[in-house]
């Protein structure tokens, strides 16, 4: 029986490349609580990055089922909206569009809410702030350092207000002192907004920062 | 920012690449739209041509075609002509060339009316600089001129027998920028410009009409026409007339009718129009392509890009029509600088040639809405699959893209 406060509820998934070869997620089980705040850690191709585009929906599960925000992906054809509405992504890559303002990049994913473009703008503002880039918001990304973008991209993830946010090794590009700023306020911003944050990352400083460490290892969570 | 500020401002993140994109659109809209013009000026003037008043048959030597200035038709055949059934007016015209193609010259020594001109002296001193080519004179009888359409004359029409004064056309008057109380050479001779016309008829407001005699003497045709205008009865048929002349003088004479010169005029635009159409789907095809190319590097440049934006939950169709609409937004631009230099280019073209005083462009509407249709099309057409292509990326794919 499904726990109503799991925000994250996945049972025997699995998700397997290369015709089959590669077996990335072996019958997974996870459970996350809303609000929580939850590392997953694990050695490369081990599965941590396919969990977490199984989770935000971007690709769909073999077997198994995967509910996320009481949505079940796998009976759900169109999963942009689930997208738009439940999930804000962070890369390590930062991954901004670089012929757009910072402003610009921030109100991207607000195109699919039926906000005006001033409610839009006025969102975006009050995000970048809370970022503490209020004062280069026309500025170009390509302008901007590691940490500045990193935090772009933060704002960006929180704009559409999401249930999770799922960062893949946010800090993976960063020298450790930056790294330690955005790892500061992606904890602010899950304790201020509320909002369950799940991370992948290689180092152990930064996965104790979470309330809860999950090791992954041949697809499956081998221990917590 | 809205989304289509967004479909506006990418297509000049390679700016290279879009511009000659651009260009090669813009040229295939440049041609649609200049021929367009070209032709849609043609056609007005055969309709105003044909619409003006004068006679409905013109009759000519058997083998001529009406525009030469060979004097072959013995004037008395004139008068013979009134005669026939169904006829009601009669006017024998003599028809000279004076070439100005110095761009200045007006003048010639004294010329005969002949096929090839009649003009080879020193160069005049009136005329507008640019104009170039050939200017028609015609003789006819001052009582006559409503059958060359001249119904009304701005100022005064030539005396009979004046031996020093003609009326001008409008398009020639513009052309050799000379007007009412000025004097023009011709043939070698001053003439006093005593009035202007417009009849409608690109052609006749070409050229310079001054009394039948004094053209006579002037090119040593005495008593002889180049062609006789027929103006029918009202009740009387065209054709039937017609033929009524040409088989009172079988091997002789040869008559033409307006309709049968409309005919004529159509199917050669009719012909141009076809070259036009072709030119139009050459004009897809290259385009398209080309828009298909500029796309396709576009959506590869931007893989990542686009696997953020699923990420971030735009849907496939909104990402579908972000490339289309970038698509359409080049060929959009492409058809507004094809038409613009069109525009330049056809009436620096026509201010600059023999053809400027008779053709005027056409500006209809259909003309550009056609070339921003076409534009438009090419831009859907060749958006689609690059368009289709990005909507259908599988996210994670697209954020593994190096």
């Amino acid at each position: 029986m499904n726990n109503v406060d799991n925000i994250i509820d996945i049972k025997g998934l699995k998700k397997s490349y290369d015709k089959g070869k590669i077996k990335a997620l072996n019958g997974m089980d996870l459970e996350v609580k809303r609000g929580e705040f939850v590392s997953i850690m694990g050695p490369s191709g081990s599965g941590k990055s396919t969990l977490l585009n199984m989770i935000g929906a971007l690709d769909r599960a073999e077997e198994g089922s995967v509910k996320i925000a009481g949505i079940d992906l796998v009976k759900t054809k169109d999963l942009s909206k689930f997208r738009s509405q439940e999930i804000g992504f962070v890369f390590q890559m930062h991954n901004l569009i670089p012929n757009l303002s910072v402003l610009e990049n921030v109100e991207i994913p607000m195109y699919e809410t039926k906000l005006s473009s001033k409610e839009m703008r006025k969102r975006a503002l009050e995000l970048l702030k809370a970022v503490d880039l209020a004062d280069i918001v026309d500025q170009n990304p390509t302008k901007l350092s590691g940490g500045e973008r990193q935090r772009v991209a933060i704002a960006r993830a929180l704009v559409n207000h999401p249930s999770i946010i799922l960062a893949d090794e946010p800090t993976g590009a960063l020298d450790s002192k930056t790294g330690a700023i955005i790892l500061k306020l992606l904890k602010d911003l899950h304790s201020k907004e509320h909002v369950t944050l799940v991370m992948v990352t290689h180092e152990s400083y930064v996965a104790n920062m979470a309330d809860r460490i999950l090791n992954v290892l041949d697809g499956k969570i081998s221990n917590e | 920012m809205s989304f289509l500020s967004l479909v506006v401002k990418n297509p000049f993140r390679n700016k290279t690449r879009s511009i000659l994109a651009i260009i090669g659109i813009a040229i295939g809209i440049m041609v649609i739209v200049a021929l367009g013009m070209v032709t849609g000026g043609l056609k007005t003037s055969t309709q105003s041509t044909l619409k003006a008043g004068g006679a409905e048959i013109t009759v000519v030597q058997t083998g001529a075609s009406g525009f030469e200035t060979t004097a072959s038709i013995n004037e008395t055949t004139v008068g013979d002509i009134l005669k026939l059934n169904g006829v009601k007016d009669t006017a024998g015209t003599l028809r000279a060339n004076n070439n100005t193609a110095s761009g200045l010259n007006t003048s010639a020594s004294q010329g005969q009316a002949t096929s090839s001109g009649g003009s080879s002296g020193a160069p005049g001193t009136s005329g507008p600089p640019g104009f170039s080519g050939s200017l028609y004179i015609t003789g006819i009888d001052r009582s006559k001129l409503s059958l060359a359409g001249i119904d009304s004359v701005n100022g005064t029409a030539f005396a009979d027998n004046s031996a020093n004064e003609v009326i001008i056309g409008k398009t020639a008057a513009n052309n050799l920028n000379k007007t009412v109380g000025e004097t023009v050479n011709l043939l070698g001779k001053d003439f006093k410009i005593t009035g202007t016309f417009e009849s409608g008829n690109f052609l006749t407001d070409g050229g310079i009409y001054m009394s039948l005699s004094t053209l006579q003497n002037l090119t040593s045709n005495q008593n002889k026409v180049s062609n006789i205008l027929v103006k029918v009865k009202e009740n009387a048929n065209v054709t039937d007339v017609s033929n009524t002349i040409e088989d009172a003088y079988p091997n002789e004479l040869s008559t033409t009718t307006a309709a049968d010169l409309a005919g004529r005029i159509n199917q050669g635009l009719s012909f141009i129009d076809t070259a036009s159409w072709a030119i139009s789907i050459l004009a897809i095809v290259i385009g398209g392509v080309g828009v298909v190319n500029t796309m396709i590097m576009s959506v590869y440049e931007r893989t990542r890009e686009i696997g953020v934006l699923k990420a971030v939950g735009w849907k496939d169709r909104r990402i579908l029509g972000m490339i289309l609409g970038e698509s359409i937004v080049l060929t959009l631009i492409a058809a507004g600088v094809g038409t613009v230099v069109a525009i330049i280019g056809v009436e620096v073209l026509l201010t600059y040639s023999s053809v400027g005083g008779v053709i005027k462009p056409s500006f209809s509407l259909d003309i550009f809405l056609r070339g921003f249709g076409i534009a438009f099309l090419v831009g859907i057409v060749g958006g689609l699959y690059p368009a289709y292509r990005a909507s259908r990326l599988a996210p994670t794919e697209a954020l593994r893209y190096e």
